[in-house]
Formats: structure tokens, sequence, C-alpha cells
């Protein structure tokens, strides 16, 4: 039992917690909470996998920046509403039964394929090489994404602008 | 010992997790919630096969996700308020304006 | 384009000229005599042509290809002009005349709208039989053959608001489409086996004996069909009588000289390939005969003057026949051409008493020698020509029908046409004692008829006398040998016997009828009922076809509709169940992706 083994299964079980409270608690402001845990046990995993530039990006981005938007939005709607948001789930057994099949299905063919055990050594730096992707082969999808942000600027602003 | 698939089966456990949550949830910020998960397992995913195979275009791949997501989540909530200030209500259920 | 061929034509020509004429110009059609005054005009032009063609003799064929084809046209039409199509255009033309010029009168009451289209289907009438007559192939014989069948429809029925009429005419269809479907299919089959319709080529053959096809039997019964039905053999003669509804002017041409001699001319037209099948020409005799006599029978208890006529018509087109298959067919033809004289003779005769009395049924009139003594004259000429007494024309050609079946060794035929003979005098002078002679006591106030009816009747009388003069002058060319010395005065004698039979029974009073009737009671039960051939065939046409057509009424009531019902109802349904899959929420669509993902998972796990 290494210490590789442990600390999977630590961060295995954090994240598989937080995400079912995700799904499941019925208080949302809770929920997103727990999203949170749920996004920072994933970038343990990223830490795991030895990327700890992507482990930065994800509590910089989505632990930070995504949870905040939530909160923002639920605070805006709760107030909309002007009571405590309860949140109840619908035909529970429907879906855990689809979510289940689905599971299986992906599982099924996971196991059955050949996949590597062994981590190949690590050459360089994973950041530098990052970075020197991003302007090299992969700068034209850097620029786009770039657009993207843009429309989703304008949109959003678009759609928070108070009526006149 | 811990190989590709015991990340993969992780990612996919959450991957379904977060389904069930899209399926379930009826407020549509609970919607959100559940596709933030999903596309967290997605993550997983490029994560771990750009280590496995020594390849980097998983890890570029993880990045454009982890943007594209924060990009979508704005907008996304950006709507759901807009709805919330025409119908004055939460719920997915209520949402039905498509209806055949 | 030569004389012999160009006669022809113009002969074909006017009458289809008149035709169109009326057919197509609604004022000229609708004055009533004008229509009248083209259509005799026309057919004056085609009788004239048609006569100078009859003396000179011409002989002639030609054909235009009408469905080209590689190596040789698949049909022609054109004219095959010779001895035995002569003489039927005269005849054709001549009656024709006759009946038109008649018609003025007899028809004289009509409103002018009817009568011009009286007139334009009697010229479409002439134009049809000359065609026919002028045929070279089968093909361009059965589209004229029909076109008369149709005319024989429209003009039976031209009074369509009778019931009576337009029943009749629907009958005659009926019946002689019977026959013409095994024409047609007689037809085909010997073109699929001999490549041609024409006639000349197919005598070639003949003659060549390359004409041993399989079934040929069966090919030329088929095709002597198509006469069974148009000349009123049995069984499918039970169209003549009935038709007997349409004017009486129609009946005389279409009924008794023309349309109904057809079948005679087709089996007279296509002898040498009905010499090589023997067993038809033996069918085609006995049925002619035994045809003869059960009409001859029928017409003795008859009581309406124009259906005695129209069973004497089928029993002298059963002799013709009889003489046809007897390979006597010169005589039956030169029978045909005489028996169109005196029968249309006898039957305008009878359009005059009819005109004048009212009533068709003898037993109501009487004594009308005094009122009308030119119409009894003419007609006591034709009854005597009917029944065969010299020097009238029917004498010779009844003679040498005789002859040729005697001469042919057929003793039943034989026997059944010499009683025939017997009856034949008898029943036609037992209507013209009725009729003319014995207590007068006819309603209405009857005088003699218009010139424009007694002219026709007088020229026919003259023709019969005159024929028959000439035939006993020159002898009957068309015997091949001389009949047996005891023929003619066997057949005289035949002829005197009925006649006095009748005188004896009906003008004498020296025997009863009814007793008569009562000793033959079985016979004369029966032929009273027609033999109860007109009930079988209501009857079968009520059960069959009716049935039949009720059946499939059934089936596309309940079958065809009710699939198309149930399918609109399906998808009616199913657009109502399916309405549900369109929730309009975004979470049952993604409901849905999920359910698809797994398919796909089933599908590649399947395809693996």
């Amino acid at each position: 039992m290494t210490l590789e083994t442990v600390g999977f299964w630590v961060v295995a079980v954090v994240l598989l917690a937080s995400s079912l409270a995700v799904v499941l608690t019925p208080n949302l402001f809770h929920a997103v909470l727990y999203l949170a845990a749920a996004l920072v046990a994933t970038g343990v995993v990223f830490l795991m996998l030895e990327q700890p530039f992507l482990f930065a990006v994800q509590l910089l981005l989505y632990a930070g920046g995504v949870v905040t938007i939530v909160v923002f939005a639920i605070m805006l709607t709760e107030k909309l509403v002007g009571e405590r948001i309860r949140q109840t789930s619908r035909h529970l057994v429907n879906g855990a039964i689809v979510a289940a099949a689905v599971f299986v299905g992906i599982a099924g063919f996971l196991l059955r394929a050949p996949l590597v055990t062994l981590r190949p050594g690590l050459e360089a730096d994973a950041t530098i090489s990052i970075g020197r992707a991003l302007v090299g082969p992969f700068a034209i999808t850097l620029e786009l994404l770039g657009v993207l942000l843009v429309t989703a600027l304008l949109g959003a602003l678009y759609f928070a602008r108070s009526e006149e | 010992m811990i190989g590709l698939s015991s990340y993969l089966v992780l990612a996919a456990l959450v991957f379904s997790i977060g389904l069930f949550g899209v399926l379930t949830r009826r407020n549509a910020v609970g919607i959100l919630l559940g596709i933030e998960l999903m596309l967290n397992a997605v993550n997983i995913n490029l994560v771990a096969f750009a280590r496995y195979n020594g390849d980097l275009t998983g890890l570029i791949f993880t990045l454009f996700t982890i943007s594209i997501t924060v990009a979508e989540v704005a907008v996304g909530l950006a709507i759901v308020i807009a709805i919330f200030r025409v119908r004055r209500t939460v719920e997915a259920d209520r949402l039905d304006l498509l209806r055949g | 384009m030569t004389l012999n061929v160009g006669l022809p034509l113009l002969v074909l020509a006017m009458p289809l000229v008149s035709f169109v004429l009326l057919a197509i110009v609604g004022p000229l059609r609708r004055t009533g005599r004008g229509a009248g005054l083209v259509s005799i005009a026309a057919i004056a032009t085609s009788c004239a042509a048609a006569v100078f063609v009859w003396t000179q003799g011409f002989v002639a064929e030609r054909t235009w290809s009408w469905i080209p084809a590689d190596g040789g046209p698949v049909a022609t039409v054109g004219v095959l002009v010779d001895s035995i199509s002569n003489a039927m255009l005269v005849l054709v033309t001549l009656v024709s005349l006759l009946v038109q010029i008649y018609s003025l009168a007899y028809l004289g009451d009509e409103r002018p709208a009817a009568l011009g289209r009286y007139y334009t289907y009697q010229s479409l009438f002439v134009f049809s039989m000359l065609g026919l007559v002028l045929a070279p192939g089968f093909l361009q014989m059965f589209i004229f053959w029909e076109l008369v069948g149709l005319c024989s429809y429209l003009l039976i029925g031209f009074w369509y608001e009778r019931p009576a009429a337009a029943r009749a005419a629907v009958k005659a269809f009926w019946i002689t489409k019977l026959g013409d479907v095994g024409f047609i299919v007689g037809i085909v089959l010997l073109w699929s086996a001999t490549g041609t319709f024409e006639f000349t080529e197919l005598f070639e053959k003949a003659q060549a004996n390359a004409l041993a096809v399989p079934g040929l039997a069966a090919i030329m019964c088929l095709i002597y069909l198509g006469a069974v039905g148009k000349s009123a053999q049995f069984p499918l003669h039970v169209w003549l009588p009935d038709a007997m509804e349409g004017p009486t002017p129609v009946s005389a041409l279409i009924h008794a000289a023309t349309m109904v001699t057809a079948g005679v001319y087709m089996v007279t037209r296509t002898e040498p390939l009905f010499a090589l099948v023997p067993g038809v020409l033996t069918l085609i005799a006995w049925v002619g005969a035994f045809t003869a006599l059960l009409a001859a029978t029928m017409a003795c208890v008859e009581g309406d003057i124009k259906r005695v006529l129209a069973y004497s018509t089928v029993s002298q087109l059963g002799y013709m026949m009889a003489a046809a298959g007897s390979g006597a067919a010169p005589a039956g033809f030169l029978h045909l051409l005489t028996h169109g004289l005196f029968k249309a003779l006898l039957f305008l005769a009878a359009g005059a008493v009819i005109h004048a009395v009212g009533t068709n049924d003898i037993f109501r009139m009487g004594g009308l020698f005094r009122a009308m003594p030119q119409t009894a004259i003419v007609f006591v000429v034709g009854t005597l020509a009917l029944a065969g007494v010299p020097p009238l024309a029917g004498f010779f050609s009844k003679e040498a029908v005789l002859g040729g079946v005697w001469e042919a060794h057929l003793t039943g035929p034989f026997l059944m046409l010499a009683l025939t003979a017997l009856l034949t005098a008898f029943y036609m002078f037992r209507v013209v004692f009725v009729t003319f002679f014995g207590r007068a006591h006819a309603g209405g106030h009857p005088h003699e008829a218009p010139w424009a009816m007694r002219g026709p009747l007088w020229l026919l009388a003259a023709l019969t006398l005159v024929v028959g003069i000439r035939l006993a002058m020159h002898g009957v060319e068309a015997a091949e040998e001389a009949p047996p010395g005891w023929l003619p005065p066997f057949s005289v004698g035949l002829a005197l016997a009925g006649g006095a039979l009748a005188w004896a029974m009906y003008q004498r009073g020296a025997i009863d009828p009814a007793r008569v009737s009562a000793v033959l009671a079985p016979l004369d039960y029966l032929a009273r009922r027609r033999y109860g051939l007109d009930a079988l065939y209501a009857g079968l046409y009520r059960g069959i076809i009716l049935g039949f057509s009720r059946l499939i009424g059934w089936i596309d009531r309940y079958f065809v509709d009710g699939i198309l019902n149930a399918l609109t109802a399906l998808t009616l349904r199913a657009g109502d169940a399916l309405r549900h899959i369109q929730s309009g929420r975004a979470q049952d669509y993604v409901y849905g992706v999920a359910f698809g993902v797994l398919l796909l998972f089933v599908w590649a796990q399947l395809w693996r």
C-alpha cells in the first residue's frame, strides 16, 4: 500500500462524496459549496497526476471563478423570488437508473480496453511545454478562445443589463 | 496499483453523478451544477490520458475546456437571471415554452 | 389511285362524311329533316358508286400501314374488293338508302333533334358496315365489327326514355360482346401463330399448307364465336327478338339485312381458313340448322309481328350458317343477299302496318287488306319469297342451301332445315292470314302508308321478283354441282304444305289452333317461354355478374376503405401518442440524449 495508492483513494472518496452531495442536497447554496469542494478535489487529482500548473488553473478558474459566479447567481435569483430556494428533486429513481446505466456502459468499455498502467517518465517541465504549445501549434485555437471569451462577455453583459 | 483505468473509472463515476444531477434537479442553477461536474470529469479524463500516454495535447485541451466552461457558465447564468426576471419562476418544469 | 380502289373508297367515304358533318355541325343535325336529306344524299351517292363497282366487277386490294414495325407493319387498313364484297356493298347501300327514305315518313313525328340523332347514327352505321365489308384483314374487320355493334346499341336504344328499349340495347351489347371476346382471342391467337392479320396472306399460307398451327381448330372455333354472337346463332340468339324495341326501319336495316349478316359474311370471307378444320365446319352446320329450327318453333307461337320477323331472321341466319358449314358458302351468301331484300321488305311493310294501326299484336289486327291493299300485296310477296315459292328469289337461294347441305351428306341438319322450311311457310302465312284477312277488328283508322314508305316497299318487292327471275334464267351460279332432281319439288312442296296448314288453321278455321297447341303442349309451353334461355341468361347475369359486383363493392367498402381508414386512424393516434415526447422541458430531452448514448453503447458492444 504505497502512499500514492492511499492518496488516490482518499482523494477519490472526497471527490465522490462531494459530487453526490452536490446533486442530492436540497439546499442550493450548500450544493454550490459542495461543488467547490469537488473542484478542489479534482485539482488534487491533477496534482497526483503531476500537473501542478493545471492544479493552479483549476483552483483559480473553477474553484475561484465559477463558484463565485454561481453564488452570485443564486443570490440574485433568490432575491428576486424573495425566499430561500428550496431544492427538491423529482424522479430520482429514473435518473438514478439512467445514470447508472451510462456508467455501466462506459465502465464496460473501459475495463475491456487495454490501458497502460505504468507512467512514462516526465521529460520536461510541463508548464513550459504548454506555454510553447499554446503559441506554437495551438496558436489559432488560443486566438479563437479569446474571441469566444469576448463573445461571452458581451453576451453576459447584454443579458445582465437592466430593462430600460 | 493506480493505473490509467482507475482515473478513468473515477472520472466515469463523477460523470454519472453529474448526469444524475442534470436529470433530477428542478432548479435551473442546480442543473448547471450538474453540468459542471460532468465537465470536470472530462477534464480528469483528459489529464489522465495526457499523463499516461506522454502526450501534451491532453493538457492543452484541458486548459481550453476550463476556459470554455467558465464562459459557458457566465452566459448560462446570465440567461437564467434574464428568464427569472420575466417568468418569475425557478423551476425547470415551468420552462416549457417549446411544448409541442 | 386507280378507279377500282378509288370508287370503293368513295362508297366508304360518303357515309363517313355525312356522319362527321352531322355529328359536328349541331344546328344542321337539329333540323331533323335537313339531317335526313344530307344522309340520304350521301348514301345515294354511295349506292350509285357501289352499283357501278359491282356491275364492272372490280377486283382490287390496297392497304396502308397503320402500326409500323420492323419487318412489315403490324397492322394495316385498307380495302379488299372482290365479288362478294361488291355484292355486299350494293346490298348495304341500297337497303340503307331505302330505309333512310322510309324513315323520313316513319319517324316524321319525332322531335327534329332526335331525328337528327337518328340519321347521324344511321350514317355511322353504314360507314361501319361498309368498312367491315371492305376489310382486308381481321384487325380492321374487328374494329368495324365493334363499331357496328355500337351503332346497333345506339339505334336499338333510340327511344332511350323507354326502359324496355334501354334494356334491350344493353342486352344486345352484352350478348354480342360475349361472342366478340371469343372473336378477338381467336384473332390474336391466329396472329401470334402466323404473324399476320391480312386475309390474302393467310389464304396463301392455307393454300401452301403452311398453316399447320397447333390448335387451329380451337382458334377457328373462337373466331366462329364472334359470328355466333353477331349472327344470333344458338345460344347467343336471345338479343335479336328484344332488339325489336328499336324503330322498325332500324330492325329492317340492321337486324335483317346488314349487321346480323356480318357473321355470315365473315365466315364466308374466311372460308379458306375454315376449310382447314372440317370439324368446326360441321359444328357450324349443326348449330346453324338447330338455330333455324329452334327459332322457327318460337315464331309459330309469337303474337308480335316484329318478333315473328325477328325469329324468322334468326332462323334464316341459321340457314346461311348451315350452308357455310356444309362447304356451300356461295349458297349461303346468295341466301344472304336475297334474304336481305325480302326480309327488309317484310320489316318495312310490317312497319307500315304498325304505323297505321298503332299496335304490334297481330291478334289485334285483321282484315287490313281492305284498308291497305298495297302494303298487303308487298307483304305477301315477301312472304312467298321467304317461304321459298318460285319464281321469287327466296326459292332459288333456299334450294341452293338445301342442296349444299344435302351434297355434304349432313343428314341431321338437312332434316332440321327441311322441317324449318315447312314451319317458315306456316308461321309466315299465319301472320298474313291473321293480319290482312279475316275479321277486321283493328283499332284506329288504318290507312295506306305515305309514298315515302310505299316507294321503298314496291322497289324491294320488284327487286325480289326481278332477282328471282334472273336467277331462274341464268341458273344459280353458286351451286357447284346440280342439286338432286327431287329437291326443287320437295322444297316447293314444303312451302305449299306449310301455307296450306296455316290457311286451314287461321283462315278457314278448319283446325283449331288451340287444340293443336294442346296436342303439342310441352313444345308449345317451351316455345312460348323461349325455351327458358332468356331466364337462364338473366339468372346468370343476376347471379354471377351482379353478385360479383356486389362482392367487389363490399370488398371496396370494407377492405380497401377499411385499410385507408385504419391507416388514418393509426396516424392520428400515433401523433397523439408521440406528442408527449415534446414536453418542452429540457431535462426530458437530456433523458432522450442519455437513452441515445445507451443505445450507442449497446450497438457498439454488439458490433464487436
